[in-house]
């Protein structure tokens, strides 16, 4: 793909936000990223904001009634957890048409106001003879299988939540602000076996938006302060693992496929020589694990290994949500993976005050969402 | 209440006289009837057959002759005449006549000490092992135990006049006019069963009339309503002889049986591999506790479409890929093939490849409680196809569910919602 610069960044505090509404959060990240962008919100051409559930209607009017941005071309996309960074790709390839030159790719979610245990229910979207099963529960079978197959156990797991909660302390943004202990997180009531409380990531509200452009027009407005993202993959899988044959469980198909992709097109062939560190969706201490097999970090069956060894601690080899990931941030939905975009462009320019990265010049982006069925892969470098 | 002793059968929380019903007669090993009647006072529908919906359950041909028979528990007996008299005429070849009730009782009452849970199914045919020589019925408007159209539970007066007037003596008054009608005394008969009100009285009728008393299955199982005439009918079945088989209710159907040779059935096995559970699950199990919240509002209309894969439970094997898989959709999901296949009954049995036990959710996809998760799996079918099963007969106690395990598929309640009870297939751990 062509380079396509991201020049401004928004993230809100994520959190339990009992006092602003979803229209507050996404007028703050919409006015951070575009001041941080050194442009005005009328230099925008287009807009791609994201929100999982609906609000302000089921349209483009997320965005315009919320900002009074009236009379340009606005899509919501939306595609279970991965809509964030959706939204991101569909920005950035209209950018990179040259359809437009300036666009905002944004993301919230207000997933308190639901007043739901987990993330709040949709209706219809399962066979009617299904069971049903909590956004845990898909991930859990993924961890009940690898224990089986691997011998992986729950500690294995725990260690991702400390690892995360201990980056994701230091983040001012983030919605926990404090490590756990290993004994902590095993002693945690119990969300979906195996998983427990601090395996899951929780439920938060928050928005993000970043401002997208071309690098030559990046250079006029902002100078050098721009990253650019290389390459944005993505794939859609089954809607229903638990129906196909071929599943595995032990690894997410899509997330797979979007890798393959996004690396491709970066020309990018061992990512963990090529790479310097990576932001993956931990929606659960699982699917961490799965992911680095996943994101080509190493074989199937060694993701545990990484944990343990502590390959990818932010002082580690291959540094994994420095950030402190979904972990420490909580997982309003579609701001997630605009976040994401966020945190990686912060790393690259050096900006990621605490959290820092020695050495980081490009890393990687991954969304994930639904019962696995859907993943964005992003990769994004120094200028 | 002081306690009358002994167990009772309890169903889980997703069974009725439905789907009990399905259980027992998938027990019988037998695919083909040309017509099921079904017997109960508790079916879960007051306007809708129950035998249809039994019918789809065991894959019958869309021509079976359906019915119920209702509101006495002297339906079983009479579903049983009536099978007798269909297969007689010649018109019927094989009739399924299965019984079961789960009679709404209240905590802490006398009928909760009283009843059991329980489902039979016989096969009526030409030439069975077992042949009725006859039978006849004596008929009186006692006052007994009821239920008004709007009760939710069993009411009573004063169970003494049953035992006193009622029992007994709508047993010999049956009885006398079948002997005659065969040419028969007590002396020819080898052995008495007749499902009774309460077991006092069943002990009563056999002193009465001068016979060993065979086991009434009180102190296992309870009274099981309509039931109970074809389950000490199935215990008697075990030993050859000539035997008389009583219906109680209103009266009674009396049948003289002469077993030549002995049918076995799972009666044994069933009450060996009982489950103990304490009063809290009971109640749960009962609907007394647990708030099902259940804020949507399945579509009727796709159950009502999708009855050949969610009721007969067929899938769909791929002629590109040869992959079995489930449930029937146009394109293959291994390949994509599209409009090529042929539908496929799904197995019995298989083993879990994967699953997980949910605190989000409650069993029958309500809104989890936080005590009472649901249990799920991924389910590798014998044959082939993969399915996404409920796992259910577990409450709290999860032990044997692990990936790898085989479980055996079981047709229940999925879930009340919208004013409509969904039916359909759940996997249970093998009993």
């Amino acid at each position: 793909m062509r380079e396509v610069a991201v020049i401004g960044c928004g993230v809100t505090q994520f959190g339990h936000h009992w006092k602003k509404d979803q229209e507050n959060l996404l007028v703050e990240a919409t006015y951070e990223a575009v001041k941080d962008a050194s442009i005005e919100l009328k230099d925008v051409e287009a807009v791609w904001c994201g929100s999982f559930y609906p609000s302000t209607g089921i349209s483009g009017n997320v965005f315009s009634d919320t900002l009074k941005f009236f009379g340009k071309p606005i899509s919501r996309v939306e595609n279970y957890c991965a809509t964030g960074m959706d939204n991101v790709r569909n920005a950035a390839f209209a950018v990179a048409s040259g359809a437009y030159d300036i666009v905002i790719a944004a993301g919230v979610e207000k997933l308190m106001d639901a007043g739901s245990r987990g993330i709040p229910h949709i209706e219809g979207i399962f066979s009617v003879a299904m069971p049903a099963v909590s956004a845990p529960g898909m991930f859990a079978m993924a961890a009940n299988r690898a224990f089986k197959e691997w011998g992986w156990n729950r500690k294995d797991l725990a260690l991702v939540a400390v690892k995360n909660h201990y980056n994701g302390a230091r983040h001012p943004k983030a919605h926990f602000r404090k490590g756990v202990t290993v004994e902590q997180v095993l002693n945690a009531p119990m969300v979906a076996y195996p998983l427990g409380v601090y395996d899951c990531s929780a439920v938060s509200d928050g928005a993000a938006a970043i401002v997208l452009t071309r690098p030559e027009i990046a250079k006029e407005i902002v100078g050098d302060d721009f990253a650019i993202i290389k390459a944005i993959g993505m794939a859609v899988e089954t809607m229903h693992p638990w129906h196909r044959p071929s599943e595995t469980f032990l690894s997410f198909p899509a997330t797979v496929n979007a890798a393959k992709m996004a690396f491709k097109m970066a020309g990018i062939e061992e990512p963990r020589k090529e790479l310097d560190f990576g932001i993956v969706h931990d929606c659960f201490t699982i699917t961490e694990l799965i992911n680095y097999q996943d994101l080509q970090l190493c074989k199937p069956g060694e993701g545990a290994e990484l944990i343990r060894d502590g390959v990818t601690a932010i002082d580690g080899d291959f540094p994994i949500n420095p950030d402190g990931g979904l972990k420490s941030f909580g997982h309003p939905i579609a701001a997630s993976g605009v976040r994401m975009i966020a945190e990686l462009t912060k790393q690259v320019l050096g900006k990621a005050e605490g959290l820092q990265v020695e050495g980081a010049e490009a890393g990687f982006a991954h969304n994930l969402g639904g019962p696995y069925s859907v993943a964005t892969v992003a990769v994004v470098g120094r200028r | 209440m002081p306690s009358l002793g002994g167990e009772r059968t309890v169903a889980h929380w997703d069974e009725d006289s439905l789907t009990m019903a399905v259980e027992a007669a998938r027990g019988l090993g037998v695919e083909e009837f040309d017509a099921v009647i079904f017997a109960s006072t508790s079916p879960p529908f007051k306007i809708k057959q129950c035998a249809s919906i039994i019918a789809s359950a065991l894959d019958l041909s869309g021509n079976t002759f359906t019915m119920d028979v209702t509101d006495s528990f002297r339906a079983a007996t009479n579903a049983l005449i009536t099978a007798n008299e269909m297969v007689d005429s010649g018109r019927f070849s094989r009739v399924l006549v299965v019984a079961a009730d789960r009679i709404p009782v209240k905590p802490a009452t006398i009928y909760e000490q009283l009843y059991g849970d329980a489902a039979v199914a016989i096969a009526v045919e030409k030439d069975g092992d077992a042949k009725i020589l006859g039978y006849s019925t004596a008929t009186k408007p006692l006052p007994g135990t009821w239920m008004r159209s709007d009760d939710d539970t069993v009411k009573d007066f004063d169970m003494r006049l049953d035992a006193r007037y009622g029992y007994a003596e709508s047993v010999q008054q049956a009885v006398m006019p079948l002997f005659a009608k065969l040419n028969l005394s007590p002396a020819d008969v080898d052995r008495i069963v007749a499902s009774a009100p309460d077991p006092k009285s069943y002990v009563g009728l056999l002193k009465a009339v001068g016979v060993k008393a065979e086991e009434f299955y009180f102190s296992s199982i309870g009274i099981a309503g309509a039931a109970h005439p074809l389950l000490l009918l199935a215990s008697q079945l075990e030993r050859p002889g000539r035997i008389l088989l009583g219906g109680y209710g209103e009266g009674a159907d009396v049948f003289a049986i002469q077993i030549d040779d002995a049918i076995e059935s799972n009666l044994g096995e069933m009450l060996e591999s009982g489950k103990k559970i304490g009063y809290a699950d009971y109640l749960f199990n009962r609907g007394f506790v647990g708030v099902k919240e259940a804020p949507d509002r399945p579509s009727l209309t796709k159950y009502w479409r999708d009855e050949k894969s969610i009721i007969r439970f067929y899938g769909m094997k791929c002629r590109n890929c040869g992959a079995v898989s489930y449930p029937i959709s146009r394109c293959c999901v291994e390949c994509g093939a599209k409009d090529s296949y042929e539908e496929v009954k799904l197995g019995d049995k298989g083993r879990i490849y994967t699953y997980t036990i949910d605190y989000l959710i409650m069993p029958g996809n309500y809104t989890g409680d936080g005590i009472h998760p649901h249990c799920v799996a991924v389910v590798d079918l014998e044959g082939g196809g993969r399915v996404f099963f409920e796992v259910t007969d577990v409450l709290r106690d999860f032990e044997g569910v692990e990936c790898d395990a085989e479980v055996e598929r079981t047709f229940r309640l999925l879930f009340e919602k919208a004013d409509f009870r969904y039916y359909g297939w759940k996997v249970r751990l093998p009993r």
